[in-house]
């Protein structure tokens, strides 16, 4: 009897546990989230259902999945799926295959590490809208165009990095320069929690630093590299603004994203319903990126344990 | 106990701040509301209390009617404006939202687009009687159904800006056709001058240089002349009728006048190059006159119009910029067509113009004098040859930028006919709404 009545002390005082206060402190957070987040994504479903446009804005009539198969038919929502995904990859991809060794040495006892720290770092505090429109400029086909005339007066030929081929990829290139410092500081904090007596052990059994950075620091940087994959994949795949200050989109609709296109078709030309189908699709596109990432993190974190 | 007290007080805080939060919201609507109400209500008390707030909004910041305003403010003394500068990117979005919602403001500038849009959702009031003031060239953009819903206002053009000394320097003579138009640009490439500055990130330039010289060639004449309205009804297409009209146009392209190197080019690095002597010429407008003489103002400008293959007075590229039109759903309509009313008088216009010169005036009986920045378009001006294309194109007039947009691929590789479909295509889609 007695130990069932400390059990029940215990319980009522465990820590993080507030019982039927529960929810006076999870309802302000519950209201907002589901007043500004939830509802809206279900009233997005329920308009991606419908003939929803500016010139229809009133009196909607269900449509089934007229606005899906819409999506699909349209070259242009596709090359937006299809660019972003190639901006999110290759930008994740080279946040970490930089940020990584870039964060190794960085943790070196140089003299030097804190002031390269946060050099590396600084892009990432400006917003990406100011770089991308410093950028245009740096990369611009004009006299004024830092780089180019920087090749001229080297004696070579100036470069047009906006052509419908290579624009995306400059834009791209321009990412990986601001957003791989902050790569760079997450690697670091999982970095100095790895124990220095692993490094030791390895040391002592011959093992090179390379083996050593293979062997124990790339397997315990999952955390990490988990984290920076999943908010670099689902951020890369909702590019906007760094593509609005450099093409807005263009040569033609080269560069154009999920997210300048549900702008352009779903706001301003008003296929209010398309626009949601094309959220809807997009949302599903990043769902299945996101399981995906973290099979394969759990699968890797399972496979060092 | 101690920490449960404290929970309670913690979310009870909570709870308050988020309260207050919504009376503070509350009580600034209503303060508002009050001051506007009061303001209407406390009339002849004194002085400027029984003036009515008209709230109206445009694409183009308060310096471009400030002379209106101010005009207004004289003609109209029981009314007060209120202006609401929207950006052009976001405009018709947030206007569309507003008026939707029952808010809109009371006196909108429109395009002919959208106010043919929202003549069609009952958003506007006609203005048949004022309409009447004005030439049909400058209302028949704005009419829907047998009515007028938007008055023009000031006219917009834009042709191909010149640098004089450059021309004459080099003894060459301004061209009268578009073949002697190229033979000037290939005469300054041999000089190494840059013959036309272009920023061609922007979708603009070659969607106006393009069109107008498919206006010159096919637009203007009897068989092209019914394009616009055969393309509004969806009974023709681009692709198949404009083939022979681009691929001319396009020497431009093939004589290296637009180049792709200009894809990494903006308009005010475009504006640039001309004004500090770089580039003969550059296609813009009168709103960029001032913008190039604040960089070089010794600069010596004219402005020439847009030519055909055959000689003619040429043409701009232009028409009525923006329509003003009076939310139907105000509740100070009287009082809004009063403002019209003052903005249909010479003396109106001549306010407005004041800030939009080189535009003319659609109101009849109304002229102004053209700046010697357009000595050389007076003539094309004088013959009426300023027209919008897309203009005609109804709800369809949005895809003048998919165009623009279209061509930026057309001169990096795409073929012409995928790039009039995909033109087609677009406009076929605004119009299945």
């Amino acid at each position: 009897m007695e130990r069932e009545e400390d059990t029940m002390v215990k319980k009522r005082t465990m820590p993080g546990s507030l019982g039927k206060y529960f929810i006076v402190f999870i309802l302000p957070a519950l209201i907002i989230y589901a007043v500004f987040c939830i509802l809206p994504f279900i009233y997005t479903i329920y308009y991606s259902f419908t003939d929803y446009t500016d010139m229809n804005p009133a009196n909607l009539k269900l449509v089934g999945f007229e606005n899906y198969l819409k999506v699909f038919r349209t070259p242009l929502m596709l090359q937006g799926i299809k660019n972003s995904v190639i901006y999110a990859i290759l930008l994740t991809g080279f946040q970490v295959i930089l940020g990584l060794p870039l964060a190794a040495i960085l943790n070196q006892k140089l003299r030097s590490r804190n002031v390269l720290r946060a050099v590396f770092f600084f892009p990432a505090v400006f917003s990406s809208l100011i770089v991308g429109y410093l950028w245009k400029y740096i990369l611009s086909s004009a006299e004024s165009g830092l780089i180019n005339s920087m090749l001229v007066a080297m004696g070579f030929s100036p470069v047009n990095f906006f052509t419908s081929k290579i624009a995306l990829y400059s834009i791209i290139a321009t990412q990986i320069w601001q957003w791989t410092g902050w790569a760079m500081v997450i690697f670091l904090a999982n970095l100095q929690s790895i124990s220095e007596e692993l490094y030791e052990a390895a040391r002592i059994d011959g093992a090179s630093s390379m083996k050593s950075f293979f062997g124990i620091t790339l397997p315990l940087m999952c955390p990490s590299v988990k984290i920076v994959v999943v908010t670099g994949l689902i951020g890369g795949m909702k590019v906007f603004d760094s593509i609005y200050a450099m093409t807005g989109g263009g040569p033609g609709n080269a560069t154009q994203t999920v997210m300048t296109i549900m702008m352009d078709k779903g706001i301003s030309d008003g296929f209010y319903s398309t626009g949601a189908a094309f959220g809807v699709c997009f949302f599903i596109v990043v769902l299945i990126i996101s399981a995906l990432v973290n099979k394969l993190m759990l699968k890797w974190s399972r496979g060092i344990s | 106990m101690k920490k449960r007290i404290v929970a309670l007080f913690m979310a009870g805080v909570m709870a308050a701040g988020m309260l207050t939060g919504c009376q503070k919201a509350a009580d600034t609507a209503a303060d508002s509301t009050e001051t506007t109400a009061g303001s209407e209500a406390a009339s002849g008390t004194e002085s400027n209390t029984d003036k009515v707030t008209l709230r109206m909004s445009y694409w183009n910041s308060e310096d471009t009617v400030a002379a209106l305003l101010d005009y207004l403010a004289e003609a109209v003394p029981e009314v007060e404006i209120e202006y609401q500068f929207i950006d052009n990117d976001n405009y018709n979005t947030v206007v569309d939202t507003q008026l939707s919602a029952g808010e809109g403001p009371d006196i909108i500038c429109e395009s002919p687009a959208s106010a043919l849009k929202h003549a069609k959702l009952g958003y506007l009031q006609p203005l048949n009687d004022l309409g009447k003031l004005y030439s049909d060239a400058g209302t028949n953009v704005y009419s829907y159904d047998g009515s007028v819903y938007a008055l023009p206002g000031i006219s917009w053009f834009e042709g191909i800006y010149f640098n004089k000394a450059l021309f004459e320097e080099n003894n060459i003579a301004l061209p009268t056709t578009f073949d002697e138009y190229i033979e000037v640009c290939k005469e300054f490439k041999k000089l190494g001058i840059k013959p036309l500055a272009a920023g061609l990130m922007s979708w603009e330039p070659m969607l106006k240089n393009s069109m107008a010289f498919v206006t010159a060639e096919y637009l203007s004449t009897d068989a092209g002349k019914e394009f616009g309205s055969k393309y509004r009804e969806g009974s023709i297409t681009m692709e198949g009728t404009w083939d022979p009209y681009i691929e001319k146009w396009s020497e431009m392209i093939s004589e290296g006048i637009y180049t792709s190197d200009m894809l990494g080019i903006d308009h005010t690095q475009a504006l640039d190059e001309f004004a500090t002597g770089n580039a003969a010429m550059f296609c813009s407008g009168p709103w960029d006159y001032e913008a190039i003489m604040a960089k070089n103002p010794d600069l010596q400008i004219d402005m020439m119009p847009f030519y055909g293959t055959t000689a003619s007075e040429g043409w701009l590229i232009g028409g009525p910029g923006c329509g003003f039109a009076v939310n139907a759903n105000s509740e100070h309509v009287d009082l809004a067509m009063k403002v019209l009313e003052a903005l249909s008088t010479i003396e109106g216009q001549t306010a407005l113009w004041e800030n939009n010169q080189g535009g003319s005036s659609y109101l009849k009986g109304v002229s102004f004098w053209l700046p010697e920045a357009y000595n050389s378009a007076a003539t094309a001006l004088n013959a009426g040859n300023v027209y919008c294309p897309w203009n005609e194109w109804g709800e369809a007039a949005g895809a003048h930028e998919n165009y623009g947009l279209e061509f930026q691929s057309y001169l990096d590789g795409q073929d012409l006919k995928t790039t009039l479909s995909n033109v087609d295509a677009a406009v076929a889609e605004l119009l299945s709404k």
